[in-house]
């Protein structure tokens, strides 16, 4: 059973006590349910990344106007002088 | 709960209500997570300006689970969602929604309403908060399919803003004059309750059929967990509280402000699919569950033929448990093809085509409905 408290730290997510005893509960019954996939034999078989055929399509390299700064910015939690502002990240 | 988190107070037969996951330029969107909270869209989706286009108007917007992520409880609560509600009350004529994980599809019979879940890549996914990508797909919540089918004539079609699509620049539903015949897959059809299994033979009576036998079938639901929670897993990085939604306070750090972001704005069943999707997608597990489901995908994707059948007749249940449930819903997006929902004398069945191959199913559901 991998630790799930490593999956937390790498998912920047903190489960409550209540919380990881039942996300463990369903990862141990995942994990069981994932069991069967050991008996197939997939050898010489190419991974399905997408279902469509179709070749990605490629488009001139155009600078056009979306959205704008203003409007990008007016759902950031918080702002500063026009740049989405964080918490230090360097000492 | 209501149905609406926001109603425009609009009837009528050419309303369509918006699940809360598809963006409407200037309305608050939040995928019923509080991670988008006070989120505003500052776009229209393409299923929206094609919607206006066409002369419908938007009824409201409708109550959803967290991102229409599988809630693996065995859930006492039987409320339909929100669009269902919308549509089987009539207070819409349509909604549109994103059904990944049959939610809609087994919900819309057992209210009256049909579900209709078109081939991937004909209705654009621009401007629809994304789940799980490579399965994705914009589907239609109705009262009637040929109904149904007439608005989805006006939702598909490509969309230079989404990268997965085909070419086609409009679709045309109809019915057709190819001959249907019917592939009964009987070990999966004799899963279902009695009244279910009576209905789909009397439904198959009306069809010439053949028995087929869905390879594959004990593993679609593990294969359809282990590759949308790892998709789901990477959409759902995305939600920092740095650029838009959900911002937790009393932070210390950086570190600290994504924790405590992720943690407070994130409800269980997404928490419970990130950490599912993280640990799929690392290292060690990799190889032996995503690539290897990946390859399998491919399997389940070259099993279904539709060489002596056209269209695969399933139950709309088979379980109390809706991890067992999801193998029912997991053909149709694991393999990119339609598929539509409806009650048949009271019991919900659910018909799935090759691609592109709709007209099929409209025509099967008319000559059953006859």
């Amino acid at each position: 059973m991998p630790n799930i408290e490593d999956y937390e730290a790498m998912t920047k997510i903190s489960l409550s006590e209540d919380e990881r005893a039942v996300v463990s509960d369903y990862m141990d019954m995942l994990l069981d349910s994932f069991n069967k996939l050991e008996d197939t034999d997939v050898s010489g078989v190419e991974p399905l990344i997408s279902v469509l055929d179709v070749k990605g399509p490629m488009r001139d390299d155009l600078v056009i106007k979306t959205i704008s700064r203003e409007e990008l910015l007016s759902n950031a939690p918080e702002q500063h002088d026009g740049y989405f502002q964080v918490p230090r990240t360097v000492d | 709960m209501g149905l609406f988190i926001e109603d425009y107070k609009v009837s009528g037969a050419d309303t369509v209500a918006l699940e809360d996951s598809i963006m409407q330029k200037g309305k608050q969107v939040t995928a019923g997570s509080r991670i988008l909270d006070n989120f505003t869209s500052p776009f229209n989706a393409t299923v929206v300006d094609r919607l206006l286009d066409g002369g419908f108007k938007i009824s409201g917007r409708t109550v959803m689970d967290e991102f229409g992520l599988l809630k693996l409880s065995r859930d006492d609560d039987n409320t339909p969602s929100g669009a269902l509600r919308a549509v089987s009350e009539g207070i819409s004529a349509y909604a549109l929604c994103n059904d990944l994980f049959g939610r809609y599809r087994g919900e819309a019979p057992k209210n009256d309403c049909c579900y209709i879940h078109p081939t991937y890549g004909t209705v654009s996914r621009y401007g629809l908060i994304p789940l799980a990508s490579s399965m994705d797909q914009i589907g239609i919540v109705c009262k009637d399919l040929s109904q149904g089918f007439k608005l989805l004539s006006h939702l598909a079609g490509k969309d230079p803003k989404d990268g997965a699509m085909f070419p086609d620049s409009s679709y045309n539903y109809g019915t057709t004059d190819e001959k249907i015949t019917l592939g009964v897959p009987r070990s999966v059809v004799e899963k279902a309750d009695e009244g279910t299994r009576e209905a789909i033979m009397d439904f198959i009576k009306e069809f010439s059929s053949t028995d087929i036998n869905l390879e594959y079938f004990d593993l679609y639901n593990q294969v359809m967990y282990i590759l949308s929670s790892a998709e789901i897993s990477s959409n759902l990085s995305r939600y920092d509280g740095i650029k838009f939604g959900y911002r937790a306070s009393g932070y210390t750090n950086i570190d600290d402000l994504y924790i405590k972001t992720r943690s407070e704005g994130f409800g269980l069943d997404a928490k419970l699919t990130a950490i599912m999707g993280a640990m799929i997608l690392s290292k060690d597990q990799y190889g032996p569950y995503y690539e290897k489901a990946m390859k399998i995908r491919r399997l389940i994707k070259e099993s279904v033929k539709f060489d002596t059948y056209k269209v695969i007749v399933l139950p709309c249940r088979i379980s109390d448990d809706p991890y067992e449930n999801l193998a029912l819903y997991s053909l149709a997006p694991l393999a990119g093809l339609p598929s539509v929902s409806f009650s048949y004398k009271g019991h919900g069945i659910q018909l799935v085509a090759g691609v592109k191959k709709e007209n099929l199913l409209l025509s099967t559901w008319e000559v059953s409905m006859a």
